[in-house]
């Protein structure tokens, strides 16, 4: 019984790093992507929470009954290390690690002419969108950092993007 | 739907849609993974302009407030952010005996399924280019601030005009069939014509690798090199 614990901490947290770590490797702003590599990196992502949270369970499970029986320091070691990685993997896969860098707009919010004035030059580019009749708009330089807008524009909803 | 930034691919952005959880592309506004791979999102016509060409149209329109929380960072782009973009390395490999370079900025045009890249620095040297593409008449269009692009259909009635810069400080075009003049706005301001309004054909203004990359079958406007100096279209000079 104890022999297969090794083996099933180790997998475990093998999964749970997998899982997490080659999409995050792939989808990279500084590497080019292949179609099946984005295929597969979308397919990751979404078993990581499940599988994070088992393997997390498993590694646990498993860290604690071997624990006792690790006499030797770097034995005991090992396993604080396989619990840490898996645990931070399993947090890291719940997180957007895009929207840290480029933080999403909660809430998209208009001012007038005069106003932008104060925050926009006459030759900065926007996009200008007219929807039934609704002018707005969304200056390039501030998308170029949210990347994205979502708004309801006219009775349209729709998501600005640049 | 609602979306957020969730990856890149090939330096194009990928969001997601928080109902179904599917991929989409930015740049096509396609799903590229997911449920809801394969649908396509409709494209919104937008107009590319500088904030004096949009204010002096749209003087009651409104303008997206920027989040004080980014400005007090600073991490919104700076007015040069151009300029940087322009030197940033680019992943994908451009086919043998590309037309352009990578980061080459382009007008794309699709119509009917066909592609066009036009380079813009030749748009900026002749202010305006006209061709046909895939039947469709169309014109290219720079207005007197050099970063304004607009492209039209020339036809007026079924029929296709040809049209020329009249000299003037602001954009005026004539054409040569009824010699009315048109504004920026493809309205024609005197002349036979005077009332009417060239329909807007989208365009994509962006780096031609990324042009090429989703449209791998585009044509392009052929290749011309200006006699003088190119005007540098990254300075925006400071008020």
């Amino acid at each position: 019984m104890r022999r297969l614990l090794w083996p099933l901490l180790l997998i475990a947290a093998t999964a749970a790093a997998t899982v997490v770590l080659v999409p995050t490797f792939t989808i990279h702003p500084f590497r080019p992507q292949t179609t099946r590599g984005v295929e597969l990196s979308y397919v990751l992502k979404r078993a990581a929470p499940l599988v994070t949270a088992i393997a997390l369970a498993v590694v646990l499970a498993s860290a604690l009954l071997l624990w006792g029986g690790a006499r030797r320091w770097w034995r005991r070691g090992v396993i604080v290390l396989l619990v840490g990685v898996t645990g931070l993997v399993t947090w890291f896969a719940r997180q957007n690690h895009f929207e840290w860098m480029f933080n999403a707009l909660p809430n998209a919010e208009y001012v007038g002419v005069p106003e932008a004035r104060e925050f926009l030059v006459d030759a900065e580019v926007v996009m200008g969108i007219d929807v039934n009749g609704t002018y707005r708009a969304y200056p390039v330089r501030q998308l170029a950092y949210h990347h994205l807008v979502n708004d309801v524009v006219g009775g349209t909803p729709l998501v600005a993007t640049y | 739907m609602r979306f957020r930034l969730i990856g890149i691919n090939n330096q194009n952005f990928i969001m997601q849609d928080a109902e179904t959880g599917s991929w989409w592309q930015q740049v096509t506004g396609r799903a590229i993974a997911g449920p809801m791979k394969g649908k396509q999102l409709t494209h919104v016509p937008h107009d590319e302009v500088t904030f004096g060409t949009w204010k002096a149209d749209h003087p009651g329109g409104r303008v997206l407030k920027p989040d004080e929380r980014i400005e007090a960072r600073d991490d919104y782009a700076s007015l040069g952010w151009e300029r940087r973009m322009a030197k940033t390395r680019v992943v994908t490999t451009l086919p043998k005996g590309s037309p352009f370079t990578p980061r080459t900025l382009v007008v794309g045009i699709t119509v009917n399924g066909r592609s066009k890249a036009y380079p813009l620095d030749v748009l900026q040297q002749s202010r305006v280019l006209v061709d046909v593409l895939n039947g469709v008449p169309v014109m290219l269009a720079i207005a007197e601030d050099g970063r304004s692009v607009r492209a039209f259909d020339r036809r007026v009635d079924g029929r296709g005009h040809e049209f020329v810069v009249t000299p003037s400080e602001r954009l005026t075009l004539t054409d040569l069939e009824t010699m009315s003049e048109w504004d920026f706005g493809g309205r024609a301001t005197s002349g036979a014509l005077a009332g009417r309004t060239l329909r807007r054909i989208p365009f994509l203004l962006e780096y031609w690798f990324d042009w090429q990359t989703h449209q791998p079958a585009t044509e392009v406007y052929r290749r011309w090199r200006p006699a003088q100096r190119t005007v540098d279209r990254l300075e925006i000079p400071r008020p």
